[in-house]
């Protein structure tokens, strides 16, 4: 496996940004995750960890339209890279393979 | 849906976010925050939405979005400051004469700040020393005195007493008491004043003994001496077994053995004192004495308790003792409660409190530090007004220099700062002038013609502290205000030669409007105080103490001999004796009328003195010779008269201690104190022959040193081991003109260096601005202008200036001053317009002459130089 890991909220937030594809900018990534985690997340958390993935390229970014109630201010709307993809494909794969790897718990699923 | 407009973002999380916020983050980060925060509006409410919003902004605080702070330099600075130090410098060597205005300036200032921070610290610090001064508490009394609550400094004698034997939260007391004495060791015969204390005088404050131990004053037979008493009676050696005589007021003479030698006392120390002996000493070398007596009153009671809470517990228990005393004391002396003050704030709370036993300065003193703050900024405010005017014009001599540093990439915050530092290069080299000047020049002069000495040291954290506040202050004050000025101009336009700026900057007229203001302000002040001197050395005193002369006199009996020693000589007109004496001692007394009491100044005196001292009698009569009647009769002054409204005073009937008094003469007003003590209400009682303890004379004019010579060989006849000790009544005010004249030197001196600051600044600014129109003033003499013209060309603006100031000016220095005079003195001169007027002259003159000296310049000056091209 590669250097360069993913934590488990990176890991969802850089699923999210693939789900949404041309809708994932900050605010609609942060509704998004609430529905689904059902808790509250902050703009803190949820920028910081689309910074950081931007950051080691797994992301990329570029600034979408204004609206009126952003004040004017443009959006950044996140896609995921090749590289990004890339990762959380290993990722899935490495899970797959330990689900795989524990018979017990997957046959208590299968009954 | 609601208007978005209506509703905005809280404003504080928003300037928070943008100041923390990466740059490149910001516009997404804020949008996304606003669409969320117009999301929540909707849903919850505006209120809790801008909570949210100012949590959000707290919890965006990650080190990820964070805006570093090594981004905004990412040059290592020091050789650009390096740069700008040296151009400085540079800068200060090629224009010396501009530069010597700004440093002379700025160091005069700084140096007189200094001057009024060595005072301030000396006179809140006083007693600050004291190791125990939070458990060491003054113990005092309220009174009420003529219609209000007063509080005084001395204490029943039983008190200290009780204190000790009743209190568990005592830990020691100390009384303590004043009597005048006579020192006798070897042939040195003197009066002193000698202090009789608790032993534990010398463990509750701290005065370190130079020789001997504290434990002698425990001893009867032992004195502890100051050290100026030390050296006075024995020089510089160690004294500690030496025998002194000591002769007694009331009570004979007692040889006691010197047991120790105190420190010299440091110069914040309100407590002071000469001889210290044992209290017990009181018992046998006071006749008068009565232990346990509450009327008799001693000077201090001093208690130091463990911890200053137990204060509030004595406090309490304090009820009993004013029961006690109050069932003791006559009606009039009645007191309302007991209170404590503490050492360490006494001084600072002393001005109100009457029969204060320490040093009484402490009002003077307050208001003169209040006038020295005014004095320090307002010497500052010039010096830095100087130096911001002369830093606008001269800007136009680095215009090529900021030009080229703006194009090669210098921002506007770059040549502001580059200003900025060259100005804390400038003020540091003010500051170790403005120290130098401070502490060896302004604040010997100032200890010497005030006679004492304010202990400055350079050993003084706080001093290190005001230092560099100083610096960056007038640093800041001085420089802000050109750096953002010049660093203002466009490159493009300073290349050209298009920008012409700094002559004609109108705010550099409104520094010199205010800078003429507060030159003529101090110039006022100068000469109010000046006049007003000279008004109160002439002041009627009531009586005319130049040809009068008294010594003080053992008793009734000596009183006679010396009596009739001094009639022989035919230059003595007449000859009176008294118990007490203007100017020298006053007792006070408790007037009841049927509907209410007053209390008064009384001073006891026989029935010669009112013709001896020539106090004016307005009604009535005055004391007959020998009729025993007149001993229950009083003569009042006039301001007793019109205090208590008294219509028709003579046969006026009142008790004071229980006896029934008549008024039988009003006199004329007179200053018993000196005229910084107001006139006090004031009665006048027929003295006991027997009590008589001054002798006051009356004598031709101009034979008063004779006389005084005189009387001074007769005494030494008559009583060879008695000191003599008697005066002119024209310097019972000790050093009262001297101290007021020291405020007129004050005056002036603050005037000639606002005067020189003024028209220093005058002068650089006329200078520049003359140099900087060379060209136009060649042309004019090429095309024939005369002295004239051109004088007039020069002076135009600085005409209206000086007529702005003076007119804003001279009404604002009188209404100052005027107020300044009332705060200050009691009685002052009455307040005229000359003063204002003789400050305008003054400044008038100074300016034309300043001005003067520049078209004199330019009228010598040859065209050709001044149109050659080079």
């Amino acid at each position: 496996m590669k250097k360069t890991k993913l934590g488990e909220f990176e890991e969802l937030v850089l699923l999210t940004v693939a789900a949404l594809q041309e809708e994932a900018y900050g605010v609609e990534i942060k509704r998004d995750l609430e529905q689904r985690l059902k808790e509250r997340l902050s703009v803190g958390s949820i920028q910081s960890a689309l910074k950081r993935m931007e950051q080691k390229g797994f992301l990329h970014s570029t600034l979408g339209e204004a609206t009126q109630k952003r004040g004017g201010k443009r959006k950044r709307i996140y896609t995921v890279t090749l590289q990004g993809r890339g990762v959380l494909h290993e990722m899935r794969d490495i899970r797959a393979g330990l689900w795989n790897a524990i018979p017990q718990l997957v046959k208590v699923s299968t009954i | 849906m609601k208007q978005f407009t209506d509703v905005i973002p809280p404003r504080w999380p928003l300037g928070l976010l943008r100041c923390f916020v990466k740059k490149e983050y910001l516009e997404e980060i804020e949008g996304d925050m606003e669409e969320i925060f117009y999301d929540d509006v909707e849903q919850r409410g505006v209120r809790k939405a801008r909570r949210k919003y100012a949590w959000e902004v707290l919890k965006l605080f990650r080190p990820i979005l964070l805006r570093r702070v090594g981004d905004l330099k990412p040059l290592n600075p020091y050789p650009m400051f390096r740069n700008y130090f040296k151009v400085s410098v540079r800068g200060m060597i090629r224009h010396p004469f501009t530069s010597f205005i700004n440093l002379f300036g700025l160091a005069i200032a700084i140096g007189i700040c200094i001057l009024v921070y060595g005072f301030a610290r000396w006179t809140y610090g006083m007693d600050r020393f004291h190791q125990h001064r939070y458990e060491v508490y003054l113990a005092t009394f309220y009174a009420q005195r003529n219609g209000g609550t007063q509080v005084f400094g001395m204490t029943p004698q039983p008190l200290g007493e009780m204190l000790r034997k009743d209190l568990a939260q005592v830990r020691q007391v100390c009384r303590m008491d004043d009597r005048d004495v006579i020192v006798k060791y070897e042939n040195k015969v003197l009066h002193e004043r000698v202090r009789y204390a608790d032993a534990s005088f010398l463990t509750m404050f701290t005065f370190p003994l130079r020789w001997g131990t504290a434990r002698s004053l425990e001893d009867m037979n032992s004195v502890v001496l100051s050290r100026d008493m030390s050296i006075k009676y024995f020089g510089k050696e160690d004294p500690v077994g030496r025998q002194m005589l000591l002769t007694f007021d009331k009570g004979g003479s007692k040889s006691f053995t010197v047991g120790g030698v105190l420190d010299e006392f440091p110069k914040e120390s309100s407590i002071r004192c000469d001889i210290l002996v044992n209290f017990e000493n009181l018992r046998t070398t006071d006749t008068t004495y009565r232990p346990g007596d509450w009327n008799a009153f001693i000077k201090a009671t001093w208690v130091q308790v463990e911890r200053p809470a137990d204060i509030d517990v004595i406090g309490r228990a304090m009820e009993k003792y004013r029961k006690l005393q109050n069932a003791a004391a006559p009606v009039d002396w009645a007191i309302s409660s007991f209170g404590f003050e503490q050492l360490a704030t006494l001084y600072d709370r002393s001005v109100p409190m009457r029969n204060k036993p320490i040093w009484g300065g402490a009002e003077q003193n307050q208001k003169s530090v209040i006038f020295m703050e005014f004095i320090g900024i307002f010497m500052l405010a010039l010096a830095c007004l100087n130096y911001i005017n002369i830093a606008i014009v001269t800007a136009t001599r680095r215009l090529k220099e900021i030009g080229v540093r703006k194009s090669i990439g210098a921002t506007r915050r770059a040549i502001a700062i580059q200003f900025l530092s060259e100005n804390i290069v400038t003020t540091c080299f003010a500051l170790l002038l403005g120290f130098i000047f401070g502490y060896f020049v302004a604040i010997p002069w100032f200890e010497e013609i005030n006679h004492f000495s304010m202990g400055f040291k350079l050993a003084d954290v706080n001093l290190w502290i005001y230092l560099p506040a100083i610096l960056i202050v007038t640093a800041i004050a001085s420089g802000l205000y050109p750096a953002l000025y010049i660093s203002k101009f466009h490159v493009v336009g300073i290349l050209k030669g298009a920008v012409k700026f700094g002559r004609r900057n109108p705010l550099t007229r409104v520094f010199l409007v205010f800078q003429l203001i507060l030159a003529c302000i101090f110039i006022t002040s100068a000469v109010m105080f000046t006049q007003n001197t000279s008004y109160l050395s002439h002041r009627n005193w009531g009586y005319d103490p130049r040809q009068e002369l008294y010594v003080s006199v053992p008793g009734g009996a000596g009183y006679e001999k010396l009596r009739a020693l001094v009639m022989q000589d035919p230059d003595v007109v007449t000859v009176a004796g008294s118990g007490d004496h203007v100017g020298k001692k006053t007792g006070t007394a408790v007037m009841h009328f049927p509907d209410h009491q007053y209390e008064v100044d009384q001073l006891s005196v026989g029935p010669g003195y009112f013709e001896t001292m020539g106090l004016t009698l307005t009604k009535g009569r005055v004391f007959a010779e020998d009729r025993e009647t007149d001993k229950q009769t009083v003569v009042v002054n006039e301001f007793l008269v019109r205090e208590l409204r008294l219509k028709d005073p003579v046969g006026q009937v009142f008790r004071a201690d229980s006896i029934p008094y008549r008024i039988i003469g009003v006199v004329k007003d007179f200053h018993s104190q000196s005229f910084f003590d107001s006139i006090r209400p004031m009665m006048f009682r027929m003295a006991d022959r027997s009590r008589y303890r001054y002798l006051s004379m009356k004598v031709r004019a101009g034979s008063a040193d004779r006389v005084y010579k005189m009387a001074q060989a007769r005494w030494v006849a008559l009583y060879p081991n008695l000191p003599f000790d008697g005066g002119y009544q024209e310097d019972v005010w000790g050093d009262y003109f001297n101290e007021i004249n020291t405020h007129a030197v004050v005056w002036e001196v603050l005037a000639v260096i606002a005067i020189l600051l003024v028209s220093l600044g005058l002068y650089g600014l006329v200078r520049l601005n003359v140099a900087g129109r060379i060209k136009e003033f060649s042309i004019r003499k090429v095309l024939g202008a005369r002295l004239r013209n051109i004088a007039d060309h020069v002076t135009r603006q600085y005409i209206i200036l000086l007529m702005i100031s003076l007119a804003a000016g001279a009404p604002v220095s009188f209404l100052l001053v005027k107020t300044l005079l009332e705060f200050a003195y009691p009685y002052h001169m009455p307040v005229g317009y000359s003063g204002v007027i003789i400050a305008v002259l003054i400044l008038v003159f100074v300016v034309i002459i300043t001005v003067a000296t520049q078209i004199r310049r330019v009228v010598l000056s040859n065209p050709v130089h001044g149109l050659k091209v080079e």
